[in-house]
């Protein structure tokens, strides 16, 4: 059965016209655009280097959008559920991936119109020098794309919970795991027994076909992660070494946001760097699907 | 249509044809002479387990085509788990449900089922920053009807919304959005009825006006309503389905219902016996 893309359209139709009829998308709107220009410009190195760039704020994006898009994306499922509107919209003719996508894309669309009113931040380098425009589009679409996978990560967070808070807090959460997995020992131990978490529920539920027991498994999972991170380690044992470590750290070296949209700054768009925020969206788009399942179980 | 929905097809006017055996006191029966009337809601042996909390058990009924049905039972009895079943929102734990011949379990068959009928779930949900337009419009969207308006218009006029229709509907009264839940389960012109408690916190003028709305309704669909209310039994339904503490305790006419004491006696005797039991 093919996705019906009428009925996709009709749900990011909706969910967009609530983000922009209301006042509160405005404050946000606002506030991003205030933040990201103070991220950009007021800082001691933008006037120290006289170069026309986005350096500055390019360091400081990642840590602004794990913040910003799940603001976007908290309520993007919980309030359904805690006003009992998912019954209606699952009822419907519709099937539970054209709901995902369309709550995706939803979410996109909002945090694509607030970056889209960032880009006053390009003119102004235009007026006091001459950007590369090259530099700028590749710049712009790397944000685009952390942005994007950031928002999927955010509806993921956003159906594990009826509050919208706690979808922020775990949205937040979600996204400085992969922000600071492979810099930070935290985010990769963090990261690293979320993800063993998740396998070992996941695992359970495919191996055994049911959902019996499936919690206690992913905390069994979580607790070896748990072990893994803050137990005995022969890395830190090495007298020489003076950083904390962790087995996860170079699991997941690669996984990291940071070194995947780095090159996007530079003016270069690599494959694979596109592919990775591309997997990750499809990934947490599949965990969101797989979680609108979980009302059946 | 691929194999799989003709299969689907041919199960549906199976299970539709399939004479209504089971339907005690034919001579009771509010539409006597009809005895092959056909099945439109089954539910075969529903059980469903929460955890270790069991909120159905084995529920057994069936609710034949254009009768309005009274699913009665006190709060917390089990009334909208079964119809979260019997729309597809929810799987059971076992047993099977049919609607239209449609199995709410099957994906496929769930959206077929979705485009004949309609629910109004318990305490009527709305998008609250919508006016009652914009949220008729967004589901005309989703369902893909053609004429989208005329539906609508047709809806607004059915649940009398005129007055109210750009107005956000947070700031309308119970009342109001309790029709705006109706026209909205309404819009498609459904064949079958699913209403969870569909005049809960109204006031009595407009609890009349729903049940107007139903009786008018129930001359071509079939309803299935929940209630706690035992007028609510009195002035709408043909027929009754009981349930207490995930059980079904009594199925049948009002008339059997009220056989030889009155509706409320024999709504406690029937509780009662379960918690001595």
């Amino acid at each position: 059965m093919a996705i019906d893309f009428n009925v996709v359209r009709a749900i990011f139709r909706k969910d967009m016209r609530q983000y922009l009829g209301n006042p509160t998308g405005y404050v946000f709107l606002t506030l991003f655009i205030a933040t990201t220009a103070a991220a950009a410009f007021l800082q001691d190195g933008f006037f120290s280097r006289h170069l026309a760039d986005l350096a500055e704020l390019n360091r400081l994006m990642p840590a602004i959008l794990m913040f910003f898009v799940p603001a976007i994306t908290m309520s993007a499922w919980a309030d359904e559920r805690r006003w009992s509107t998912d019954e209606l919209m699952l009822t419907s003719p519709v099937r539970d991936v054209e709901v995902v996508l369309g709550k995706f894309l939803g979410v996109v669309g909002m945090f694509t119109v607030s970056l889209a009113f960032s880009v006053a931040h390009v003119l102004v380098l235009y007026s006091l020098g001459r950007p590369d425009a090259g530099l700028m589009v590749a710049t712009y679409i790397g944000y685009w794309l952390m942005g994007t996978m950031f928002c999927a990560i955010g509806l993921v967070a956003s159906m594990f919970t009826t509050n919208a808070t706690v979808a922020f807090i775990l949205g937040a959460l979600g996204c400085a795991g992969v922000v600071f997995a492979g810099s930070e020992p935290w985010a990769s131990g963090l990261l690293g027994t979320a993800v063993l978490g998740l396998v070992a529920a996941l695992g359970w539920y495919v191996a055994r076909g049911t959902t019996k027991s499936m919690g206690v498994a992913g905390l069994v999972g979580a607790g070896l992660g748990m072990l893994l991170w803050l137990g005995p380690n022969a890395a830190n044992d090495d007298a020489t070494s003076t950083v904390a470590t962790n087995r996860f750290v170079a699991l997941f070296d690669h996984f990291s946001v940071t070194e995947h949209v780095a090159s996007f700054g530079e003016g270069v768009i690599r494959l694979g760097d596109v592919a990775y925020f591309a997997t990750g969206v499809v990934l947490m788009l599949y965990l969101a699907s797989f979680l609108l399942g979980r009302r059946h179980w | 249509m691929g194999k799989d929905d003709e299969n689907a097809e041919a199960n549906r006017v199976a299970a539709q044809g399939r004479s209504s055996a089971g339907t005690k006191n034919e001579a009771d029966h509010p539409f006597r002479g009809e005895r092959e009337r056909p099945v439109t809601i089954r539910a075969e042996g529903i059980t469903k387990i929460y955890g270790e909390f069991a909120a159905l058990q084995d529920v057994s009924f069936e609710v034949h085509k254009g009768t309005v049905v009274a699913f009665l039972g006190p709060n917390g009895a089990g009334k909208s788990t079964t119809m979260r079943i019997l729309t597809g929102y929810l799987a059971p734990t076992s047993g099977r449900a049919a609607v239209l011949g449609f199995d709410p379990t099957d994906a496929r068959q769930r959206i077929e089922l979705a485009r004949r009928l309609g629910y109004l779930p318990e305490s009527g949900p709305l998008y609250r920053d919508m006016t009652p337009l914009e949220s008729l419009t967004f589901f005309a969207e989703l369902r893909k009807l053609d004429a989208a308006r005329r539906h609508i218009d047709r809806v607004v006029e059915q649940c009398a919304l005129q007055e109210v229709l750009y107005k956000p509907i947070e700031k309308l009264s119970k009342g109001y959005r309790q029709r705006v839940g109706m026209a909205q389960a309404l819009l498609h012109d459904p064949e079958v009825l699913i209403l969870d408690e569909p005049t809960s916190g109204l006031d009595p003028l407009q609890i009349r006006e729903v049940r107007k709305l139903i009786r008018e309704l129930g001359r071509e669909k079939t309803i299935l309503l929940s209630t706690h209310i035992l007028q609510e039994v009195e002035a709408i339904a043909d027929e009754v389905v009981f349930i207490y503490d995930g059980r079904i305790v009594f199925s049948g006419t009002k008339t059997e219902l009220a056989k030889d004491a009155s509706i409320e006696e024999r709504f406690y005797e029937l509780t009662d016996a379960k918690e001595v039991a």
